[in-house]
């Protein structure tokens, strides 16, 4: 194993299609953007790129399946290398890093293009294509008509019922993420927003409202990322991955993903999403207490609240009083998501794992302006996708 | 007049003799399984047996959420939509179901007591079709 280094970082900024940040472009314009912006960053031209791995999707464009980092190339200059396509849904981003990181870490190569982006179809994401009863997702949506944000509504339903969990406070983290987002040049909202705002906002799925769930977005996010040796050629202060990690599911996951599922005996949870962090953690020898900063996915404002309880970040039953302490802020003791998160930015999917490498780079090299983590060293960040995908990986200066 | 009905996919539950969904389980470690599996998912089982095995009966609401929107295809409703409550529920048989209320989501609490009912879900062509759901006990 060799070290791994972040060298460059790029993004197009988030939008919708027809607005004025990424009007019509298509996935590989956005991509081109990205990536054009992250080997400027790195000091490394297109022809020194030896392998990429790329976020995949079946949403949009390229190859009738969505991002294929085949185009990608092709787009940039056709140079032989190998190209990898990574599908996990919401997690390919993060996938599609840790591949690029273990090609790097394995010595199979000495500088890889990682790259996610999208251009995503309008209102809820239609989770099923097919009309057949052998594929469980259908039945779910046929027989019951389950959408995405029901199934977050549902956790956070059951959090209101175990800590006493309030509207008001699910909608003060929106308030939190958006006021981060001031000041983002990615960031597709980039407005504060008031708890009456939000509180007024309609709900998408009881208990959760518009203002509280992440919208679809068109974006791109690209990272270039080599072994150390490498990374001395390039710059003598470079940003490590401590490590990265890929996890999916447990039989004991009990969260309502399919039909039905044994009851449990213990708590239901992502059970996913703390194999991937947990392993981040022992794999880079850091724990909770050491991280900065966590970028996580926040799909909706109930995984701001979730997620550090169940990695150990904070107690359990602790993150309403952290957040309405200002804690969650980027100059509390646990900051989440700095950025803004996915309430702030909308879900360009494949994209999301390599934005968040972006962020976390800029924030440990103290470039993110307004929303900085003051002294930044350590940061975790953290995708879960369709299918029991998660990914973690954990940067430090 | 009785509308003719049938099930909004066949073969997954039944309504003669009291509601229930057809599954399985796998008597060499209780797990049980809705739809039927083909085989067992445990990875500390011993070895599969899956047997055809029927769920209905009570069981608590573990949580619920509301569909506020109409969800997109392939979810089939009667117009004009009415939003309606999802509930995950714990039956007392060890299977944790998600199925839509009958009952209005301004009825529903978590840890309410509900049965296993079949209902109409959605009609066409001048036929009613049906799933399983749950009303409040
Ligand atoms: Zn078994």
């Amino acid at each position: 194993m060799q070290d791994v280094a972040v060298l460059g970082v790029g993004l197009h900024r988030f939008g919708k299609t027809g607005d004025d940040v990424v009007g019509n472009k298509s996935v590989t314009e956005l991509c081109r953007h990205a990536v054009d912006k992250a080997l400027e960053d790195a000091g490394v031209s297109w022809r020194q790129i030896e392998a990429v791995a790329a976020a995949s999707s079946r949403f949009s464009g390229g190859k009738g399946w969505g991002l294929n980092g085949n185009d990608v190339v092709e787009d940039i200059g056709s140079t032989g290398i190998p190209v990898f396509n990574m599908s996990a849904g919401c997690a390919a981003g993060g996938n599609a890093f840790n591949v690029g990181y273990s090609l790097v870490a394995g010595g199979m190569y000495d500088l890889v293009l990682v790259v996610g982006g999208e251009v995503m179809p309008k209102g809820m994401i239609q989770t099923s294509g097919v009309e057949e009863a052998t594929d469980p997702e259908f039945l779910r949506q046929r027989c019951i008509g389950f959408p995405g944000p029901s199934f977050w509504a549902t956790l956070a339903r059951r959090r209101m019922h175990d800590y006493g969990t309030t509207e008001e406070q699910f909608a003060s983290v929106t308030v939190k993420a958006r006021k981060c987002s001031v000041g983002n040049p990615y960031a597709r909202f980039q407005k504060e927003i008031t708890l009456a705002d939000v509180l007024a906002s309609p709900y998408v799925s009881n208990p959760l409202r518009l203002f509280e769930i992440c919208p679809v977005s068109n974006g791109a996010a690209a990272a270039v990322i080599c072994s150390k040796r490498k990374a001395r050629e390039f710059t003598k202060k470079p940003v490590w991955v401590a490590s990265s990690a890929v996890a999916t599911l447990t039989f004991e996951d009990s969260l309502p993903r399919g039909l039905a599922g044994p009851v449990p005996s213990g708590p239901s949870f992502h059970t996913e999403v703390k194999g991937a962090v947990t392993r981040a953690f022992e794999r880079a020898g850091i724990g909770p207490k050491d991280v900065s900063f966590t970028e996580l996915q926040d799909n909706t404002c109930y995984y701001e609240l979730a997620f550090p309880e169940e990695w150990g970040l904070c107690e359990p039953g602790e993150s309403e009083r952290l957040v309405a302490a200002g804690e969650t802020t980027p100059t509390g003791r646990m900051p989440i998501n700095p950025s803004g998160g996915f309430v702030s930015f909308g879900e360009a999917t494949t994209a999301m794992g390599v934005f968040q490498i972006a962020e976390v780079t800029w924030q440990l090299r103290g470039q993110s302006g307004a929303r900085q983590v003051p002294g930044a060293k350590v940061g975790l960040a953290q995708t879960n996708g369709l299918g029991g995908n998660a990914t973690a990986a954990i940067l430090k200066r | 007049m009785v509308e003719s009905s049938q099930p909004c996919v066949p073969g997954l539950f039944a309504a003669d003799g009291g509601a229930r969904v057809l599954g399985s389980r796998c008597t060499a470690c209780g797990t049980p399984y809705f739809p039927k599996a083909a085989s067992c998912h445990n990875p500390k089982c011993p070895g599969s047996k899956m047997e055809p095995c029927e769920f209905g009966g009570r069981g608590k609401v573990w949580s619920y959420s509301v569909a506020d929107f109409p969800p997109p295809p392939p979810h089939k409703h009667d117009k004009p939509f009415k939003p309606y409550a999802i509930a995950v529920v714990d039956l007392d048989s060890g299977l944790r179901l998600v199925g839509q209320m009958v009952d209005p989501p301004s009825a529903m609490s978590v840890g309410a007591a509900v049965e296993l009912v079949v209902d109409t879900l959605y009609h066409e062509e001048g036929k009613a079709f049906t799933t399983w759901k749950f009303k409040l006990a």
